[in-house]
């Protein structure tokens, strides 16, 4: 008997019972477009002048500083600085993509490219909590853990939410919201799973030996159960018992990347985020409901200062994997169910600081999102000649939040919970859904 | 958040209009047929479904429907300013901007002078705005306490068993027989110790034969020191403890010595100080009589509270934005800590459903912005007056430091980086001269009395400017935007729980005044009930009322309304003593029953609300981490000090000492459902989940404990039997049956000690709670 088999003889007859809160009879308030979403979060801010967002106008106006740039942002900035990235069209509708993309750009048929973000606060951890919770303090429960709040997980045997980070951070809290859902973090890809996982894997017992252990802990939990007269925690208990045992086996084989062949490996990257991205697919494949994947530790794409050749260092995996993930999951027929967000706490401006960076921008920015209903081949919205503020078709985070959940199936005004004497919802008041962009 | 601000042609615009133009053009009949085929149809249609004066509280107050407050709101360019969404917090109709065709008609009436044939609803526009403090004083829980009398049954052993026993007969339901023994020590030390008994403790109190071996049991209990760690730690999650903050970055750094927050707490529990004292020393003990400097650990629970990091490069009102939000923090933290009232929900608007002012709101902040958080030496400074100059230049310097850090790479543009750090260095070094004595020996995070400004009078940099000894009355920042700032408040307490016009605060920033208005005489009623729930309800597992911070409109009624407020009467009339509670609720026949489900019981009352039986229960995270620690033998006992990292299979003292991060609590503690300690936890939500499980069976804080316990039932006997028996008395503080003993034995056959052990500790008899 191989080892797969043997572990489904040892979980056999055991059924699939959902637990207590797990589920809570949770359904989404319509057909949903996507059963999963993939966040790839560029730390930092990336600069949309030089990824997504042409503007030939900087290249005119360079060292110029028009009255319309000068919007206060954390730093202080000088005059326009040109990209020095050329831009060409690419797919059925011409969208433009920075030199710095070649295979994002041959995947644009897929790709939403939202050119008019805003958001509310010019700092970064103000600005990350904004576009997680919708909320500028560091508390309220992140859009991952509103998702699984709403939608319950496809997997008993695997978290619902996944987090993909080097870093620590309260991102991924449920803040009000029961703690289940939370997001589970994996601070590194490794090629052992249980190394992903804390506490995934018992280091003594192999799992026959386990399964006898547990078989045994069960016996005297049935037993106690029993004796007391019947409580639902105690059933609940006896439940998360068995899924944590399969969890063990389910996790480190969907953890464990070296079952997939080397060419596909190979198609997104052998660096920490290609992995990640490889991983990811491999979660929602599995029926994990939301995996967020954090660019590298730190903020990587804050360039103040030498933009130019950051962005030629830090693109090419980026490019690599996020585009591999794309074209990967509309072969196995997974890119309509799975909706694909890309982007940062905010973009950068078009005006420079310290001659050669970018400061922060919250005014306008690029998001793209692929898959999951979304229309690809498309360039949403716009900004300014420069390309600091958004002034066409704006998306706010707040809609950009109800976008998403929408997608999802949920109402973003009816996805509440009632808490500190109201009802709470990820838009607070805001927030509309942007259906121009919707396939 | 909002956008920054743009140019407003509007306020130009409005400054055209003055009254008197208005009139004299208002009437021609072009303009008023005007009105009526292109205004008044747009307003009925988009606007009156919420600003009617025929509505019962017309939204924000305005009433489109009548003349004078539509003149009004085109007088100050509100009215085309929300139409055109020009403001990002004030746009209408929510639903969606109006076309511009529309907007342009708007525009075109009001040059043509607004002109408007309708007159004003007199009834509705004579009526006050805000909320109704007379009728909102009528709320139950703001009424005084009254002692009630309870029906006597022979089932009864304290006074309030009388009203559960009414409730329960009212049902139809008979309560449940006493617990047997053993469940009834385990029940009672949980509660009050959060450590399990032991084996010999519960088999002396099973055979204890005198009347009141109950009662014997319970004051050996409360007399614990371990009592003051379990209570403590329930008191820290209502005062959201914690030792850093969200992010700890450069502004906001950690609290390297809260703990001794913690110890007070702890240390002040177990000498049963009067509960409304407890709370005022938290917010006013150097203010208080009696003070000794040992007191300032109780500040902790201002001066360690969560703030914000503030980028001192950021704009003036970005700035303002995130100090409000730590004085929203506060008002959070006290209001529905200690009043169960959701008083923060007036920051934007008046409350929409209790009597609470967004001016309430103000007064109330405005004393947590009239407080600097200090460290404080434990050792007496000379003085009064050098301790807060030492104060004020610790927090100076501190800043300066930051600055002149900021200061460096910045570009030499605008902000001259040099001359400006320079001047920085200059006073640092100025008051380096004037205070050379640092503040030196132990500490507490404390705070002094000192108003905070932000000054935005430099360009590009803007800072905290805290005045010592002067306190600040904060505007109503009108939405909760800073940078739309309305009447000044007066910093005072809230209306509905005065008799009159509340008196604004004199005394330094007035958190003295706060905390003794928190247990006036028409306050204390609502204090001593919330207290007295949330004690029922760590004792119970469910309080009477199910939202133990919201005692408002939106909150749940009590079950048992004349039980709270009698026992709450009974607490004030006691002294505020939380022991005092403690027995009256510990010894009732109510908590003394059996916790085993009843077919009648499920039937009637699925949820035991009538208290048909005792609420069973898991063990919260460090009842049961204590409990594997004690019964391991493995439980260091050390009271106090710096904390512990929790989830290190070395770390064996109690849980309470558990280090707890705003920004990064540690994991171990995440998986068992410890609350977020950023702000203000009602309760806990208990999760049973298959993480939890894996933390059981493959930690090696589990092992460690399962290899202890072990290896000393290995050394207690050779004997195999007897070896069960022990690891039975250890973990489950009772004898194994024959077919437990057969089990334990078969399963040796083929695994060892440790194994079996890990399998007991985390069997859920261990993690149960009767």
């Amino acid at each position: 008997m191989n080892r797969r088999a043997f572990v489904q003889s040892l979980c056999a007859g055991l059924g699939t019972v959902g637990l207590r809160g797990a589920l809570h009879g949770a359904t989404p308030h319509f057909a949903p477009r996507a059963k999963h979403l993939i966040v790839l979060f560029m730390t930092g801010g990336p600069s949309q002048m030089d990824l997504f967002d042409p503007k030939p106008a900087l290249m005119k106006y360079a060292g110029q500083r028009p009255a319309s740039v000068d919007l206060r942002t954390e730093r202080v900035t000088g005059g326009l600085l040109p990209s020095p990235f050329a831009f060409k069209k690419h797919g059925r509708n011409s969208v433009e993509v920075s030199e710095l993309l070649p295979r994002l750009a041959g995947v644009i048929d897929e790709v939403c490219v939202l050119r008019s973000v805003y958001t509310f606060n010019p700092t970064h951890t103000p600005a990350r909590s904004l576009i997680h919770s919708g909320n500028i303090s560091a508390v309220r429960p992140s859009i991952g853990a509103w998702i699984s709040y709403g939608l319950g997980t496809e997997n008993q045997n695997l978290p619902g939410f996944v987090v993909l980070s080097g870093g620590a951070s309260g991102l991924w809290r449920s803040g009000f919201l029961p703690a289940e859902h939370q997001g589970t973090q994996i601070a590194r890809v490794e090629p052992v799973p249980d190394k992903m996982v804390r506490y995934l894997r018992n280091a003594r017992l192999d799992a026959e030996a386990q399964r006898r252990q547990i078989d045994l802990m069960q016996a005297m939990n049935r037993g106690h159960n029993e004796e007391f007269g019947g409580d639902e925690f105690l059933d609940g208990r006896i439940q998360a018992m068995e899924t944590a045992f399969r969890m063990q086996f389910a996790a480190s084989d969907a953890f464990e990347l070296k079952q997939e062949p080397d060419a596909v490996r190979e198609e997104y990257g052998s660096t920490q985020f290609g992995q990640q991205c490889l991983l990811a697919r491999r979660c929602v494949e599995r029926g994990v409901r939301s995996v967020f994947i954090y660019y590298g530790n730190g903020q990587p794409w804050d360039d103040h200062q030498k933009i130019e050749k950051n962005l030629r260092g830090r693109c090419p995996d980026m490019d690599q994997a996020s585009a591999a993930l794309i074209a990967d999951l509309k072969r196995r027929g997974l890119l309509d169910e799975t909706l694909i967000v890309w982007g940062g706490e905010f973009g950068r401006t078009p005006v420079s600081e310290s001659g050669d960076g970018r400061d922060h921008n919250p005014y306008g920015f690029t998001m793209w999102m692929a898959g999951g209903g979304v229309r690809g081949g498309m360039a949403y919205g716009a900004t300014d000649e420069f390309g600091f503020k958004a002034v066409e078709n704006r998306v706010s985070v707040h809609d950009l939040h109800a976008t998403i959940l929408h997608q999802m199936g949920l109402d973003h005004e009816k996805l509440t919970y009632r808490y500190a004497g109201r009802d709470f919802r990820l838009t607070d008041v805001h927030g509309e859904v942007v259906k121009a962009v919707l396939a | 958040m909002r956008e920054n601000r743009e140019p407003n042609p509007m306020r130009l615009a409005a400054a055209l209009f003055a009254l008197p133009v208005f009139v004299l053009q208002a009437q021609d009949s072009a303009g008023v047929e005007f009105f009526e085929t292109k205004i008044r149809p747009v307003l009925a249609a988009k606007c009156y479904a919420c600003h009617s004066a025929k509505a019962k509280s017309p939204v924000g107050g305005l009433a489109l429907d009548e003349k004078s407050a539509t003149q009004r709101v085109i007088g100050n360019g509100k009215l085309l300013r929300a139409m055109k969404y020009a403001d990002p917090n004030l746009q209408m109709p929510p639903g969606g901007k109006l076309p511009d065709a529309v907007l342009a008609d708007f525009a075109k009436w009001i040059e043509l002078g607004a002109p408007d044939p309708r007159t004003d609803a007199p009834a509705v526009s004579a009526k006050p705005a805000g909320p109704d403090f007379a009728k909102g004083r009528k709320w139950w829980a703001f009424q005084s306490l009254r002692e009630a009398a309870a029906s006597k049954s022979a089932w009864a052993k304290r006074k309030h068993d009388g009203f559960v026993f009414d409730a329960l007969q009212r049902a139809g339901l008979p309560p449940s027989p006493e617990a047997d023994r053993r469940t009834l020590i385990r029940r009672v030390a949980l509660n009050v110790t959060g450590i399990a008994p032991t084996f010999a403790e519960t088999e002396a109190f099973v055979n204890d034969g005198a009347p009141d071996a109950y009662e014997k049991l319970l004051e050996g209990l409360l007399a614990s020191e371990r009592y003051g760690e379990r209570w403590g730690r329930y008191w820290l999650d209502v005062a959201r403890y914690g030792e850093d903050n969200p992010t700890s970055e450069a502004t906001n750094p950690g609290y390297q010595f809260a703990w001794r927050y913690r110890d007070w707490v702890i240390e002040t529990l177990n000498r049963d100080l009067p509960y409304d004292r407890f709370v005022k020393m938290q917010l006013a003990a150097d203010q208080l009589p009696g003070f000794q400097r040992a007191d300032l650990r109780a500040l902790g629970y201002v001066g360690a509270a969560p703030v914000y990091h503030k980028d001192h490069r950021l704009s003036r009102d970005v700035i303002e934005t995130l100090a409000s939000d730590d004085w929203d923090e506060r008002v959070d933290a006290v209001s529905r800590g200690v009043l169960g009232l959701t008083v923060a929900c007036a920051r934007c608007h008046d409350h929409k459903f209790d009597p609470i002012s967004t001016k309430d709101y103000y007064a109330m902040a405005g004393v947590f912005a009239s407080v600097m958080p200090a460290r404080l030496p434990l050792k007496a400074p000379p003085d009064a007056e050098t301790e807060r100059k030492q104060a004020y230049a610790q927090t100076r310097s501190f800043y300066l430091n930051y600055l002149v850090r900021l200061m460096k790479g910045e570009p030499e543009t605008v902000l001259d980086p040099e001359k400006k750090s320079a001047g920085f260095k200059e006073e640092l070094a100025r008051i380096k001269r004037e205070y050379s004595a640092e503040v030196t020996g132990e500490v507490a995070h404390a705070v002094i009395d000192a108003g905070l400004w932000i000054d935005g009078s430099v360009a590009d940099l803007t800072q905290l400017d805290y005045r010592v000894g002067q306190p600040r009355d904060l505007p109503v920042f009108k939405s909760g935007n800073p940078a739309n700032p309305g009447d000044i408040v007066p910093r005072r307490f809230l209306t509905v729980l005065e008799r009159g016009e509340p008196l604004p605060f004199t005394r330094g920033s007035g958190r003295l005044e706060l905390a003794e208005k928190l247990f006036s005489e028409t306050a204390a009623p609502l204090a001593a009930r919330v207290m007295v729930n949330r004690v029922w309800g760590w004792h119970f597992g469910k309080p009477l009322v199910g939202t133990p911070s919201d005692f408002g409109t939106q909150g749940e009624a009590p079950t048992h309304p004349e039980l709270l407020d009698d026992l709450a009467a009974r607490f004030v009339a006691n002294g505020w003593s939380l022991k005092w509670l403690h027995r009256e609720i510990l010894l009732s026949a109510a908590y003394r029953q059996a916790s085993k489900p009843r077919a009648d019981g499920r039937e009637k009352d699925p949820t035991n609300k009538w208290l048909w039986r005792m609420n069973p229960r898991r063990l919260d995270f460090e009842a049961w981490r204590d409990s594997l620690l004690a019964d391991s033998g493995a439980l260091d006992e050390t009271r106090g000090g710096p904390s512990i990292e929790i989830d290190s299979p070395t770390a064996v003292r109690r849980s309470v000492y558990a280090k707890v991060s705003r920004g990064r609590l540690n994991p171990l503690l995440k998986l068992y459902d410890f609350p977020d300690p950023n702000q203000h936890a009602p309760n806990r939500e208990l999760t049973t989940t298959p993480l939890q499980q894996l933390f059981v069976m493959n930690s090696p804080v589990a092992e460690a404990q399962a290899d202890r316990l072990a290896q000393r039932a290995v050394a207690s006997s050779s004997d195999e039997r007897q070896r069960v028996r022990f690891l039975y008395r250890a973990a489950l503080a009772r004898d194994p049956n024959g077919r437990e003993v057969d089990l334990g034995l078969s399963y040796l056959e083929r695994a060892g000690w440790s194994e079996y052990v890990q399998a007991l500790l985390g069997s859920s008899e261990f993690t149960f709670w009767p």
